[in-house]
């Protein structure tokens, strides 16, 4: 209603007219300053530019928010932009307005991200916790009652067998690293697992022919 | 993913002192002196062809002639303008009624004269020579397009490159019918309607990987 040039009540009218002519030496401001850091930045004033981000990112955000939805999308797109501008700073000229030197960039860099999400999207599937589980093996087998025995099992072994057993046969470690790891010597451990093993065969025998 | 006050930072860090691009019409004119000194170069060594000043005189001729010529100036001067983010993208047609008056200018010779190939016909030199400057014209002037276009590559690839290789096509017709004398009317359409739609054909193919192969580094490492 305010940048509606026939409004009708005078007074309104007149409000806006003061907001928009206002907002216009704002923005004029701005994009003068954004020009003038821009070219102390081409001739490598470092503070000028890294003001010049800093005071473009929010914006460069605003533009980038009404396009994406998703937040992280958003700041990857402020980033692209960023980086866009970084490389191609030669190509702006100071006699020429700043404002639509960013927007057109910022507009190129917005679209060809929509256009690359969207054929990512069209050519792949996301992956889910459910295609995950199809996967694992252990989600398509019903091992859960024969390792419930055998770790019960397992757990009945003289401690220095289990040990052993532990150490060389489940989690896979050589002797030298067993040895280190327990304490133990190399042939204490070959034939503290050699025992388990055996003890294991028998118990599993006996409980599977009652 | 790096937070974007760092990427600020590091930016800001990396501000090395750049040197400003010249004004686009003045960057096409660096560029079609190249294409001049090229010409030239080719008509000193390939000599121009004995009857040019015979054939300036007809019309027809002329006018192809011309409009190829303007066809290039004017699409390297709109190649360049579109080459700049903030230029607008109407300046693609700036080549067109130029482009209109040599394309149908070609079409209507080719119409009229159709069966005006000499009883020798063309002979295999021949061809094989206008080939030689059809590759001498075109490849320098091709990368050296390729190489003042490639701030490009992140904004208007597409319309930048069939803006660069029409120029490029224009000007490598134009140099072959100065130096070469091919009346065959076939031949003139297939070396001068041929040379555009291979140089468009190729920057629709090979434009975007030739980009990235030349464009500052940073835009294609994230992809």
């Amino acid at each position: 209603m305010t940048h509606d040039p026939s409004g009708r009540g005078p007074s309104l009218r007149l409000v806006g007219k003061d907001d928009s002519s206002d907002d216009e030496t704002a923005s004029v401001t701005r994009d003068v300053d954004w020009s003038i850091l821009m070219a102390r930045a081409q001739e490598g004033d470092r503070t000028a530019y890294r003001r010049l981000l800093q005071e473009i990112a929010p914006y460069l955000r605003s533009l980038a928010a009404r396009r994406h939805r998703d937040p992280n999308d958003v700041e990857d797109a402020v980033q692209d932009v960023l980086l866009t501008i970084h490389s191609i700073r030669q190509t702006y000229d100071p006699t020429r307005p700043f404002a639509p030197w960013l927007v057109a960039i910022a507009n190129r860099r917005f679209i060809d991200r929509l256009r690359r999400q969207g054929r990512t999207r069209d050519r792949e599937i996301p992956l889910t916790a459910e295609h995950e589980t199809f996967c694992e093996p252990q989600a398509n087998l019903e091992v859960s009652p024969d390792r419930q025995e055998l770790e019960g099992a397992v757990n009945n072994l003289p401690p220095a067998q289990q040990q052993a057993l532990r150490l060389l046969k489940l989690k896979e470690l050589s002797l030298k690293e067993a040895a280190t790891l327990s304490g133990m010597s190399i042939t204490s451990l070959k034939v503290n697992a050699h025992r388990a093993l055996k003890t294991l065969r028998k118990m599993l025998v006996d409980r599977s022919q009652p | 993913m790096i937070k974007t006050p760092d990427l600020i930072a590091s930016l800001a860090a990396n501000a090395t002192p750049v040197r400003r691009l010249r004004p686009p019409v003045m960057r096409a004119a660096c560029w079609l002196l190249l294409a001049a000194v090229v010409l030239t170069l080719l008509a000193i060594n390939q000599r121009i062809r004995p009857d040019l000043v015979q054939r300036l005189q007809e019309p027809a001729f002329a006018v192809s002639m011309a409009a190829a010529l303007s066809t290039g100036v004017l699409a390297a001067i709109a190649a360049f303008l579109v080459s700049l983010p903030d230029r607008s993208r109407l300046w693609l047609l700036l080549p067109v009624p130029a482009l209109a008056v040599w394309l149908s200018n070609v079409g209507y010779q080719c119409l009229v004269q159709w069966v005006a190939i000499g009883p020798d016909g063309v002979s295999l030199g021949e061809a094989a020579r206008c080939f030689a400057t059809l590759v001498l014209t075109s490849l320098p002037l091709s990368l050296a397009m390729l190489v003042m276009l490639r701030y490009a590559a992140p904004l208007r690839p597409t319309a930048a490159t069939f803006m660069g290789s029409l120029a490029v096509a224009a000007i490598t017709a134009t140099a072959l019918s100065l130096l070469h004398t091919i009346d065959a009317t076939v031949m003139i359409l297939m070396w001068n309607f041929g040379t555009a739609v291979l140089f468009v054909g190729l920057a629709g193919v090979f434009g975007r990987r030739m980009f990235r192969w030349v464009a500052p580094r940073t835009f294609y490492s994230r992809d």
